[in-house]
């Protein structure tokens, strides 16, 4: 009789999400009730308001500094035309990025072990909850907390778009993305946490992850690049006389003429994946900007825009961008429609989804396997 | 190893009661359970009694789901743990040796959330809460931090939090340590109630004098080992050793000489001396002699607890 209610139970759960979700709901409750009550918390969340702020004031005095100073000058070629938006915005949206990824893993990679080391986390493991529960519960909360931070910043990332003239579109979208870059790092910590003992430990090596998908995906670019010499098939560029009036909007600058001959060349292509997994990357190239292949006389483009282009240069390899490859001009700026960023997150998503399985495997009970050095409680 | 059975026959399949046969649990090289057997019926309070680092806390920890053993079955009223999880879960209550506690959650607040982890259903939980926060005296103290309670307070909730879901299995690892007196006293109440509403209560200790009063049972663990498990009865009728300190010792151990008694003087703070008697009913025998015979007793009663006595035997046994 009780096998039945057993069933019927297991049933109505791979049925109907409603009490599996419930779960969820009450650890995430439990968790958040936690967090808004500890002062650390508040005062972290003031302190990155009031760095924002003055970043962005920052940025906006010296852009008007600068401007001032052109103008005084006479210097008409400067980026009195552009307007201040765009700069605040891209120097506001990078400084969220990069803080969001250094406070993310501190939000998140205690969440299991250090339950485990304070002894509520078997009290959890005895109920009801199923281990999936909880861990979702602790990523969920993690993530909310992370994300206060953002929503903290979202005011001068408006300043920005406002100054700036851009589309709500593009505020809309470099949020979203920022909160799903959050999201990996909390889903890393909080996958880390549930598979190290100590919560010292998971701590540093969430952040020796960040780490590591900031810088470590540079510098494995780099030097992985290295190891792509080979050739490729183009011939002989013929530059034109510097003509700037005449020039025709992106163009090269050059035709191609001469037979095709194997010139040496990198295949960055095959390592571009590294910098695809750059949070700064699938930032930065998910981001829209305005199709500038047809229009004339841009001035400069920003960073987020130099950051898009310069992974898909990676991207599109030798093929894509040695001047006259299979004897055809090169466009020296690529369009959106290679977007490099689906691959990063792509990436980023089954190294933290692995790390949650892990972890998630680590809650199961009865547990037949302890790390070594570890009580259950 | 004799293992007394607690019921006479028919206890193959114990009605609500948690047991344990065979059950092993390494840590790496160290063999922390290695072959247990245990058995707490229904409605009884049964003590888990051994030395630190005997195993108690590793089979409890297996008895509560929660570690895997190696080897062996165990079942809660009839359920295997690994097949009927939820089952099993509903029915166990288990309070740890560590006080692990959301520090900064009201009273109320855990008490609450511990119910929706068991699903209870929620209309009835706000007075299920209720109810708990007064048998375990917290009424007053409900809406505070849990940081605010004294160690006493917050193993009383701790208790509380076990019983939250009404298991039919409770399991307490060392409830009593860290206690005041008359929060022991209240703990002996509170565990006889609740064996006596049918429970299973296993409680396990090392502090023996309290166990006397509330266990009906004992299993004595050491090494890992089953070594005995007994009634309480059953301990206290295998003999027990009583102290008696008369005005005049000598005239005292001069008495027991002609009754034929086998004593020994114990040259403590108060003179007196010790000997081992069968039963309660031989012990009223010999006071009623020694009194009749003219010697002035002054105390007259068992020198440590029953439990206690065949904890020591065991101690001795080892050696």
């Amino acid at each position: 009789m009780s096998s039945m209610t057993e069933n019927r139970e297991g049933s109505a759960h791979r049925g109907a999400p409603g009490p599996y979700m419930a779960g969820i709901g009450h650890v995430v409750a439990l968790e958040l009730k936690q967090r808004l009550r500890s002062r650390g918390w508040y005062i972290m969340l003031a302190i990155w308001f009031a760095l924002t702020g003055l970043v962005t004031w920052l940025t906006w005095a010296s852009w008007s500094a600068s401007n001032a100073f052109q103008r005084d000058f006479g210097d008409v070629s400067g980026a009195g035309s552009t307007g201040p938006g765009s700069l605040i915005f891209e120097v506001v949206l990078a400084f969220v990025l990069l803080f969001a990824l250094l406070v993310a893993p501190a939000l998140s990679a205690n969440a299991v072990n250090g339950d485990r080391a304070g002894g509520t986390l078997a009290i959890l493991q005895v109920t009801l909850l199923e281990p999936g529960q909880i861990l979702w519960g602790k990523f969920v909360a993690a993530w909310a907390a992370a994300l206060a931070f953002l929503v903290a910043s979202t005011p001068f990332l408006v300043i920005g778009v406002a100054l700036g003239g851009l589309t709500p579109a593009y505020i809309l979208v470099s949020l979203v993305m920022l909160a799903v870059e959050v999201g990996i790092v909390c889903a890393i910590g909080v996958g880390i946490s549930a598979l190290a003992g100590r919560p010292l430990f998971s701590i540093v090596v969430t952040y020796l992850a960040v780490a590591g998908l900031v810088v470590g995906t540079l510098i494995s670019f780099g030097l992985g690049t290295g190891l792509t010499q080979g050739t490729a098939l183009a011939n002989n560029p013929q530059y034109r006389a510097y003509a700037p009036l005449q020039s025709e909007p992106m163009d090269a600058g050059y035709t191609c003429a001469g037979p095709l001959r194997e010139q040496s060349a990198m295949h960055t292509e095959r390592v571009a994946w590294t910098l695809a997994m750059n949070p700064f990357v699938v930032v930065a190239d998910a981001i829209p900007y305005p199709d500038r292949t047809a229009r004339q006389n841009f001035t400069s483009i920003g960073a987020i825009e130099g950051i898009s282009q310069a992974a898909r240069q990676a991207m599109a390899g030798p093929e894509g961008t040695t001047p006259c490859a299979n004897g055809k001009v090169q466009p020296t700026y690529l369009g959106q429609k290679t977007p490099l960023w689906p691959l990063g997150l792509g990436l980023q998503l089954v190294l933290s989804g692995l790390l949650m399985w892990l972890g998630w495997r680590s809650l199961r009970t009865p547990v037949r396997k302890l790390p070594r050095g570890t009580r259950i409680a | 190893m004799a293992i007394i059975s607690e019921q006479p026959g028919g206890q193959q399949v114990p009605d609500g009661g948690i047991t344990a046969q065979g059950v092993s649990r390494s840590f790496g090289t160290v063999r922390a359970v290695d072959h247990m057997d245990f058995h707490a019926p229904a409605g009884k309070v049964t003590a888990l009694i051994g030395p630190n680092g005997a195993g108690k806390t590793t089979l409890l920890l297996m008895l509560a789901s929660l570690l895997a053993p190696d080897q062996g079955t165990i079942t809660v009223g009839g359920l295997d743990p690994v097949r009927n999880r939820a089952e099993v879960r509903s029915r166990l209550g288990w309070m740890p040796d560590t006080l692990g506690v959301w520090e900064s959650l009201t009273a109320r607040e855990i008490l609450t959330q511990m119910a929706r982890f068991y699903r209870l259903p929620a209309s009835g939980i706000a007075p299920r809460v209720t109810e708990m926060l007064e048998r375990v005296r917290l009424t007053g103290l409900a809406d505070q931090p849990a940081r605010v309670l004294s160690r006493g307070q917050q193993q009383r909730l701790s208790l509380a939090r076990a019983l939250i879901h009404d298991p039919s299995v409770l399991l307490l690892d060392e409830p009593a340590s860290g206690l005041d007196p008359g929060s022991r006293v209240e703990l002996r109440t509170t565990l006889r109630q609740l064996a006596a509403e049918g429970k299973a209560v296993v409680v396990s200790s090392h502090v023996l004098s309290e166990l006397d009063e509330i266990a009906d049972g004992a299993v004595f663990v050491n090494n890992g080992r089953t070594v005995r498990q007994q009634t309480t009865e059953e301990a206290a009728a295998a003999g027990r050793r009583y102290a008696i300190t008369a005005a005049d010792t000598t005239a005292l151990a001069a008495e027991l000489a002609r009754l034929g008694l086998e004593f020994r003087r114990e040259e403590g703070r108060r003179p007196g001396v010790s000997l081992v008697l069968h039963n309660e009913v031989g012990a009223e025998r010999l006071l009623r002699d020694l009194v009749l015979a003219g010697v002035g007793i002054r105390s007259f009663a068992p020198a440590v607890g029953a439990l206690e006595e065949t904890y020591m035997n065991l101690e001795g046994e080892r050696r």
